[in-house]
């Protein structure tokens, strides 16, 4: 089984092999321009306090957003273009009645196959996020790791959307049965899974903390760069949050008037401390494993009961 | 086990429409069994259910007594499967497809296969996708034979194959069957090449077993009888009447005899294979030949369905 895999796989090992091999020599020019920019930051005391020199040096990590992009691309193209053909291409040249009637089971047929393609996924995603962690984390010290573009790829997150992918994939091409609609499926189902998962669930995986500071403070509370703010706003006098101010101001009011006169008490801003990173890391893998486990158990079920 | 396979009240659903229904045969080992019917009949259902690709809806199947879905690890070793069309993975070539039998199937007789190769003059190194249909159905029955099995299953492998390709598929058929003695269940429309290498006959028609029997005992007990017009009436209280026509002055029936025929009346011919086999075919789907009821007591058991 071991050898057929590799037989029928090698291909596509080997253009993910290149793909790695130009996304490695891409991280590395850039990562040593970066850390080479991050050096220079250090030494003209940017991250202490900001001066006008220290914009343009920023300039230099602007790279790093494409990391939110790689960080979907990738596995979302594995997923689609090699764990979802992996039933479908089978059942279209109807090799599976070939191969399901040679003295091997069709359970062991499936499982030796999961376990080599996602063994083999994985190890090349955690290969790729070691060079992706030394890659932004000049990034990281200064924008902090809560960052878009520094947290979906800087733990075992990435690993864990990588494994969902791939899941995804399988499970696409165990229901359809066809190519083309399991790659559409593995699409559809990894964004509808991971989008409201990254955009609304992930900024209260635990409860936010609040601080609240004076209308007349000029300037928020300094959070660390490490901290994530979510949201800022007014409170008024009974205790009630809004994020946009609804009001009217006249000419002859300062800010400060004019929000008391709108019977605003204080500003708050909300946030996620920064040494919770771990935490939400941990928290986001187990969700997507979980996703990842039940869409491997339905495509082995259905795999069992393919007529 | 006296039965390679055997199979009882087996019947598959798919969604509303019944693909076999009520199957009920035993085939012997060491015979190589014909199994004909039109299209659609489940002739494919029956074989996929009797290796395991699929899963009764009702009744059971089993080979050798187990069971190829619930006991794979022991039914699948004995048995080969050549499914319809021949499916080999196009971009491996010949070589690599006898490596896949070797390494998927413990028993794999590596040289019988190499030797099969050379001697069908089949390139080792070439992609099967660029063979020529016979070369192709030949590399599947190959990997079939080189598995040895102990049964045999083959899904109209002789439809797409010219003549002399279905005529040198069936000599490395028949001498597999003569090196080891194994049995064969081969499906097809084709009737003439069945009757030439088969020695038991199975007629699946509108999802259900029509007639299965010994060749030799079927072609002696169906006879056509011609005599002046008159009612079957009489010779059906005795004899299965499987087909009548009638013309202003004659009658001519296809019976299954079960015991000699005495009225004189009757001129008695030979019928062929074919002719028995489209005489069950060309019924209409909801047809049955009930026994007479005076056979049906000597019999104890139903042949026809």
């Amino acid at each position: 089984m071991t050898w057929l895999t590799w037989r029928q796989h090698r291909a596509e090992g080997l253009i993910v092999l290149v793909v790695l091999a130009v996304i490695g020599v891409f991280l590395l020019m850039t990562g040593l321009e970066m850390a080479n920019s991050f050096q220079q930051l250090v030494l003209s005391n940017c991250l202490i306090s900001k001066n006008s020199s220290c914009g343009e040096l920023e300039m230099a990590f602007r790279i790093v957003q494409a990391g939110p992009l790689l960080a979907l691309a990738l596995p979302l193209l594995l997923g689609a273009l090699v764990c979802a053909p992996l039933v479908t291409r089978e059942v279209e040249q109807r090799t599976h009645l070939l191969i399901w009637t040679q003295s091997i089971t069709r359970m062991r047929w499936l499982t030796v196959k999961l376990a080599l393609v996602l063994g083999a996924g994985l190890l090349a995603s955690g290969a790729l996020l070691a060079v992706l962690i030394w890659w932004h984390s000049p990034v990281a010290q200064i924008f902090g790791s809560f960052d878009a573009s520094v947290y979906d790829t800087s733990g075992p997150v990435w690993v864990a959307t990588a494994l969902l992918a791939l899941a995804l994939g399988i499970f696409a091409g165990a229901l359809t049965r066809r190519t083309v609609a399991a790659i559409f499926l593995t699409m559809v189902l990894f964004l509808a899974i991971r989008a409201p998962v990254e955009l609304l669930w992930r900024p209260n995986f635990e409860t936010p903390l609040t601080v609240t500071y004076a209308i007349d403070q000029q300037n928020p509370p300094a959070l660390s760069n490490q901290d994530w703010q979510l949201t800022s706003g007014f409170i008024d006098a009974q205790g009630n949050r809004s994020t946009d101010f609804r009001g009217s101001c006249t000419r002859d009011e300062t800010l400060t008037q004019c929000l008391q006169a709108n019977g605003v008490q204080a500003n708050y801003l909300t946030y996620q401390p920064g040494d919770r990173f771990w935490t939400f890391q941990w928290i986001e893998t187990g969700i997507y494993v979980v996703f990842s486990v039940l869409a491997l158990f339905a495509a082995v079920w259905l795999v069992r009961r393919l007529n | 086990m006296s039965n390679a396979l055997e199979t009882n009240k087996l019947s598959k659903r798919y969604g509303r429409t019944w693909a076999l229904q009520d199957c009920t045969l035993n085939l012997p080992a060491r015979r190589v069994a014909a199994l004909v019917g039109p299209n659609g009949a489940g002739k494919t259902t029956l074989l996929h259910l009797a290796v395991g690709l699929l899963e009764p809806t009702e009744g059971e199947v089993q080979v050798f007594g187990c069971s190829p879905l619930r006991q794979p690890t022991e039914a699948l070793p004995r048995l080969g499967f050549v499914a319809q069309d021949t499916p080999l993975y196009k971009g491996f070539t010949v070589a690599e497809m006898l490596t896949l039998g070797r390494k998927l199937n413990p028993s794999f007789d590596d040289a019988m296969a190499l030797a099969r190769m050379q001697k069908l003059g089949i390139p080792l190194e070439r992609r099967t996708g660029k063979l020529s249909g016979g070369q192709q159905a030949q590399v599947a029955l190959v990997l079939a034979l080189a598995k040895r099995p102990d049964l045999l299953l083959l899904d109209e492998p002789l439809s797409s194959l010219d003549p002399l390709a279905r005529r040198e598929f069936l000599r490395t058929l028949m001498d597999a069957v003569a090196e080891s003695g194994l049995t064969v269940l081969l499906s097809s429309h084709i009737i003439g090449d069945l009757e030439r290498v088969g020695d038991y006959l199975i007629i699946l028609s509108a999802s259900h077993v029509q007639l299965a029997g010994d060749i030799q005992e079927i072609a002696k007990t169906h006879k056509r009888l011609i005599g002046p017009r008159q009612d079957e009436a009489a010779v059906a209280s005795v004899h299965t009447v499987i087909e009548a026509s009638h013309t202003e002055r004659q009658t001519t029936l296809l019976v299954r005899a079960h015991g000699p025929l005495f009225d004189p009346s009757w001129e008695v011919q030979e019928v062929s294979m074919e002719d028995i086999v489209l005489a069950y075919l060309s019924q209409q789907a909801g047809d049955r030949w009930p026994m007479p009821p005076s056979v049906r007591e000597q019999n104890g058991r139903e042949v026809f369905k």
